[in-house]
């Protein structure tokens, strides 16, 4: 990347091709870097297969797919009766719709030039495509900072980031696929206006927040740092007339747009999370009135004025503080959602909100999730930082501003480590650029000098002066560039990190250089701390961040296992019931349920209403009886438990089982979490309590357990089940899948009132041997 | 005295006993009102002999409730003067809120025991603290294990005592005022020299003459702030981790690093962060600083050993993450080159 830069100052005439070859050259290297950027994520799609991964991404697939089918209007106005029976879903209103709307125009478009390929194929493919996207928009933002070199350099470290890898492999079809990419280009498109003053790029500023409030919630994000930087330039003496038309149109266009998405509308105008662009685009009119004054003014007729103009803008901005304020004391938590407030106050969460504290993506990370998910680039950051400083731009001071907020609420919530990465690419693409510009610039002049040095050994002394006026030309000939292009008007500062990039250079002819073996060596570990940087995002694209976890693979002694119980789970249900029935099952699996088998479910993924969550919970925590009557009343036909005590698949219901009775607990208080503990512990074995081992979760995931090895030896908890002979009264199984994973339970019907039929709980009657036999249902 | 079952004859015995102490019982009331107008909050601090006046010398039923809160100034704990403050906000908020109800007011009182009487301390049969019980008119036993408030009730802050004072007696508490961080004068004051300093503040931004213009200040800061999330610090706070543990086999050895991802310790948080901040600030020197030294034995020697440390620091991180972490990272070279 530096090689481009590193040639001698070249006459004014051969400037123009050598321009024409670097663009060529980082062109081609652009492409490159597109190519491994999506070749990286591709490890899921050849060791698995090309299908959609995890749990949300199946629900954003079912939304493409309905507006594929149904178009665009349809999709506004539907109405979800298939999830969160009885109650139902709005999803055009309270979805997300980015990811879907541009999944569904690439499937449009490409269906248009006749290229027919199936709405899952593009899901898959979307975020390995938009992560393309995103390393080229850290190229352009990169160039704007501080010139190409460290452009390419950032592409390159995004391209294989493996923070950014994790939420973008093929099949990973979820909002921050391309809301990362959304949040480059806008910041990009800030910097480019901050960078021309030019209203063409604000607009396109506006339209790509816009973009990027469509796709995802993090969009808050970008319309705090924004204003804090413009706020930072003011305070810092920066402003300047570039800074009001890069701000001013994005705050009023940009939230006339938000306010268009629907899960958004008021929200843009209403929330805590707003009001500081609010109160920054107030300052901001303020100072430009200022400067304004002071240009048509005198000195002593300003210094008069000013003391007007600053009353008055004083009591304008008190009294809109004023509004502010009562604006949020009115509202509940003061306005701000419970996640904003645990980023401001870190110990919010742990304190007050549990439901959040216990969502393992918003613990705060220890140092080695740094080292898992930005990997060396931790330590090219601190140089980067500094670079940026010398000197500091507007566009370098934004840069610093990003990494800093993002990097402490990384610290906060471990899931913001996907904000961290760009702005650690960036700073690292930073680093390394200059660090190669001086390596390889101290190599060059070394190696040119001593070889003038052998051609003309006495004039030593004439070449250093023959340099120095040299480098003089050049200087002069950019110099007049520069007129020429400020004649232009407002292009005169397109890419003003460019020039001193060539300065510095030809100052650093004169005496900046380094010792040439040391540079070498320096040289040699900067690319081998780059080989570890790609073999360890290679290793963690391939082994950590790939798995579907809708399939799963077990390497043993005797080879590869594969584990596709859930799809074939999912099949069974879509084949052999009938297509209205309802089935009940833990919320985790609710998404999947209605993508795959297209079955009714009670709860799913958008946890949106906590108290038919709690009501499964309940009825998972229950006794059978007790169990039927809630799954009855409810419509369910179908109960669905994951259970893995026979492959030892650690995530299975009987783990999350204490999650279901706290939450049931929550909201029906006869569900006691004590009840379900051995002296605090949670144990299945023949220590458990009665409670626990006459639960319906229980009795579903063991039923019939013991007659896979004789024992019931459960291989999660590793340990002997305590009750292994049991029958069910009020359900009966009608599915357990291969691996035994997935068991499905269909409720029986109601029996009929008949005299005399006494109770029967004849457990220990019958023994082990029989239970085949014993199978049969006594209600029918 | 009176079988609590049997409760026709106790209700008979009852409103026998409260003809005969018709008289003393408002007394003892309006004792009890007079220490509460007194003390700081509501709270009245029962002394050995008051206990007995109060409580054990008082035969049931009592015209009033009492819920105790059992402190120890002596202790010196922290967290039991918090929650001991909590309880006062639960008092000051019961009387705000009752306050033209004296019917209501007057039947339930706030009051504390000090470890120091350690008489009316002992007829508790206080075991630990932080505790607290409710003295109900008609208890008779304070050792009985029923008065104690379940730490379950209890979470330490004044909802849960309103909560825990609303469940077992027919008293409400209503919602807790707790006194503002700062009170309205000083509110007052600040915003006024907020108010009176803006105007100077402004011509000081606009001259340029701040700490925020000095581009060093912003360096430090932004370095800093790195240096402090890298090194996991916002865990070890949210978390309130420890500097070090102590060896279980051996209490002479401190265990500075923990194993496995998902926890830190202190010391190994900021050691870990100090190198990854080492290599980055050492390449920012040698690229921004060293090149403009002349001397090139000097930038020789500097560079050599900036790239020794360099390297060490990272091999000792990669190390330390494949310790903590158990991960080890496969290179895929092509099967013919092992």
């Amino acid at each position: 990347m530096a090689a481009a830069e590193s040639s001698p100052p070249p006459p004014v005439t051969s400037t123009a091709m050598r321009n024409a070859f670097g663009t060529v050259l980082s062109a081609l290297i652009l492409l490159l870097i597109g190519v491994l950027a999506f070749s990286i994520r591709l490890f899921s799609v050849i060791k698995y297969e090309s299908v959609i991964h995890e749990f949300d991404p199946y629900f954003n697939y079912r939304v493409t797919q309905f507006l594929s089918k149904n178009g665009i209007y349809e999709f506004w106005n539907w109405f979800d009766d298939r999830t969160w029976y009885p109650l139902g879903r709005v999803i055009g209103g309270t979805v997300y719709p980015g990811l879907t709307l541009t999944a569904g125009t690439i499937w449009w478009v490409l269906n248009a030039i006749n290229i027919p390929l199936s709405v899952e194929t593009i899901c898959v493919f979307t975020a390995p495509v938009f992560s393309v996207f995103a390393s080229w928009a850290t190229y352009l933002l990169t160039k704007e900072v501080k010139g190409s070199g460290a452009g390419l350099a950032a592409a390159a470290l995004l391209a294989m980031v493996p923070s950014y890898i994790s939420r973008s492999v093929a099949g990973s079809y979820d909002n921050e696929a391309v809301a990362i990419f959304a949040l480059i280009f806008t910041f990009y498109l800030y910097i480019k206006t901050l960078n021309t003053g030019s209203l063409f790029y604000a607009t396109l500023n506006a339209i790509a927040y816009f973009y990027m409030v469509c796709s995802w919630g993090g969009y808050t994000f970008i319309i705090n740092l924004i204003p804090m930087h413009v706020l930072l330039c003011i305070v810092t003496g920066r402003y300047s007339p570039r800074l009001y038309i890069a701000y001013a149109p994005l705050v009023v266009l940009g939230t006339l747009l938000a306010a268009l998405v629907p899960v958004v509308g008021f929200n843009a105008v209403l929330t805590s999370e707003h009001f500081a662009s609010f109160l920054v685009f107030i300052i901001i009119h303020v100072v430009a009135l200022v400067y304004y004054i002071k240009g048509i003014l005198t000195p002593k007729m300003f210094k008069v004025a000013v003391t007007l103009v600053v009353s008055i803008g004083l009591v304008v901005c008190l009294i809109v503080v004023a509004v502010l304020v009562a604006l949020v004391a009115s509202s509940p938590t003061g306005g701000w959602s419970g996640r904003s407030l645990s980023l401001l106050d870190p110990t919010y969460a742990s304190k007050y909100i549990p439901i959040i504290a216990s969502v393992s993506e918003h613990q705060p990370p220890t140092w080695p999730s740094y080292f898992m998910d930005i990997n060396v680039l931790a330590f090219l950051v601190p140089a980067g930082i500094i670079a940026c400083f010398s000197p500091l731009s507007d566009a370098s001071s934004f840069v610093v501003l990003y990494i800093v907020m993002s990097v402490y609420f990384s610290g906060v919530m471990v899931r913001l480590m996907l904000v961290l990465a760009p702005a650690a690419c960036i700073m690292s693409g930073i680093a390394l650029s200059q660090a190669f510009d001086v390596f390889t610039g101290s190599i060059k002049y070394q190696l040119s000098s001593k070889s003038k040095d052998d051609a003309e050994n006495n004039t030593s002394t004439n070449n250093s002066s023959k340099d120095d006026a040299s480098s003089g030309k050049a200087d002069k000939g950019e110099e007049v560039a520069k007129e020429r292009s400020s004649k232009k008007g407002k292009k005169k500062e397109r890419e003003p990190s460019e020039k001193p990039s060539v300065k510095s250079k030809i100052l650093k002819k004169k005496a900046q250089v380094l010792p040439l073996e040391a540079s070498i060596v320096a040289l040699l570990l900067l690319i081998m701390l780059g080989s570890f940087y790609v073999i360890h995002c290679v290793w963690a694209a391939a082994e950590a961040y790939s798995a579907p976890s809708i399939v799963l693979t077990s390497q043993s002694h005797d080879g590869l296992h594969v584990f596709d119980d859930f799809r074939e789970s999912y099949a069974w249900l879509s084949h052999n019931t009938d297509v209205d029935d309802k089935v009940a099952s833990w919320w985790d699996y609710g998404y999947q349920t209605t993508a795959m088998a297209n079955r009714t479910v009670i709860v799913d993924n958008n946890t949106w209403n906590n108290t038919h969550i709690a009501t499964v919970g309940t009825a998972m925590s229950s006794p059978e009886k007790a169990a039927w009557e809630i799954f009855n009343s409810l419509d369910v036909k179908y109960v669905l438990v994951v259970f893995g005590g026979v492959i030892g698949y650690p995530s299975d219901d009987i783990n999350k089982f204490l999650w279901m009775v706290r939450i049931g607990g929550g909201v029906f208080p006869h569900i006691k979490e004590a009840d379900y503990l051995r002296d605090g512990q949670y144990r299945i074995d023949s220590e458990a309590t009665p409670t626990m081992l006459n639960c319906l979760m229980y009795k579903l995931c063991y039923y019939r357990f013991v007659e896979t090895d004789g024992k019931g030896y459960d291989r999660v908890r590793r340990t002997e089940i305590g009750k292994k002979h049991f029958k069910l009264t009020h359900f009966e199984e009608v599915f357990t899948s291969h691996h035994w994973m997935v068991r499905i339970y269909k409720l029986k019907p109601q029996k009929n009132r008949i005299r005399g039929k006494a109770k029967k709980l004849k457990l220990k009657t019958s023994s082990g041997s029989s239970s085949k036999s014993a199978k049969r249902n006594p209600w029918m | 005295m009176a079988d609590h079952k049997n409760l026709p004859h106790h209700f008979l015995l009852s409103l026998s006993l409260l003809s005969i102490l018709a008289v003393s019982q408002p007394d003892r009331t309006k004792d009890l009102v007079s220490l509460r107008s007194s003390s700081e909050s509501g709270v009245i601090r029962l002394k050995n002999d008051t206990v007995s006046k109060f409580i054990t010398s008082v035969p049931t039923p009592r015209p009033y409730s009492l819920i105790i809160f059992f402190n120890s100034i002596d202790l010196n704990s922290k967290t039991l003067q918090e929650l001991r403050a909590e309880f006062g906000f639960a008092s000051s908020s019961f009387l705000a809120n009752n306050n033209n109800r004296s019917d209501v007011a007057n039947k339930l009182f706030f009051c504390e025991i000090d470890s120091s009487d350690s008489e009316a301390f002992h007829l508790f049969a206080v075991q630990s603290l932080p505790a607290m019980c409710l003295v109900d008119p008609l208890m008779e036993n304070p050792q009985d294990q029923e008065v104690k408030i379940d730490e379950y009730d209890f979470d330490g802050t004044a909802e849960s005592v309103a909560e825990f004072v609303e469940r077992r007696t027919n008293f409400t508490v209503g919602p807790i005022n707790r006194p503002p961080l700062l009170s309205k004068p000083q509110i007052s004051v600040i915003a006024a020299l907020l108010v009176i300093s803006t105007p100077f503040l402004i011509r000081k931004v606009l001259k340029g003459e701040t700490f925020l213009h000095d581009t060093r200040v912003w360096l430090y800061g932004a370095v800093l702030v790195y240096f402090f999330s890298v090194s996991g610090i916002m865990h070890n706070i949210i978390k309130s981790v420890p500097m070090f543990f102590r060896d279980e086999e051996d209490s002479n050895k401190l265990v500075f690093f923990y194993e496995g991802p998902g926890y830190q310790l202190w010391g190994e948080g900021l050691s870990v962060g100090f190198l990854y901040n080492l290599v980055g600030l050492l390449l920012a020197y040698v690229t921004s600083a060293l090149v403009r030294v002349r001397n090139v034995n000097e930038q020789r020697v500097v560079m050599m050993l900036a790239m020794a440390i360099s390297l060490l620091a990272v091999k000792k991180v990669v190390y330390l993450d494949n310790w903590k972490t158990g991960y080890q990272i496969q290179t895929y070279w092509p099967s013919s080159w092992h």
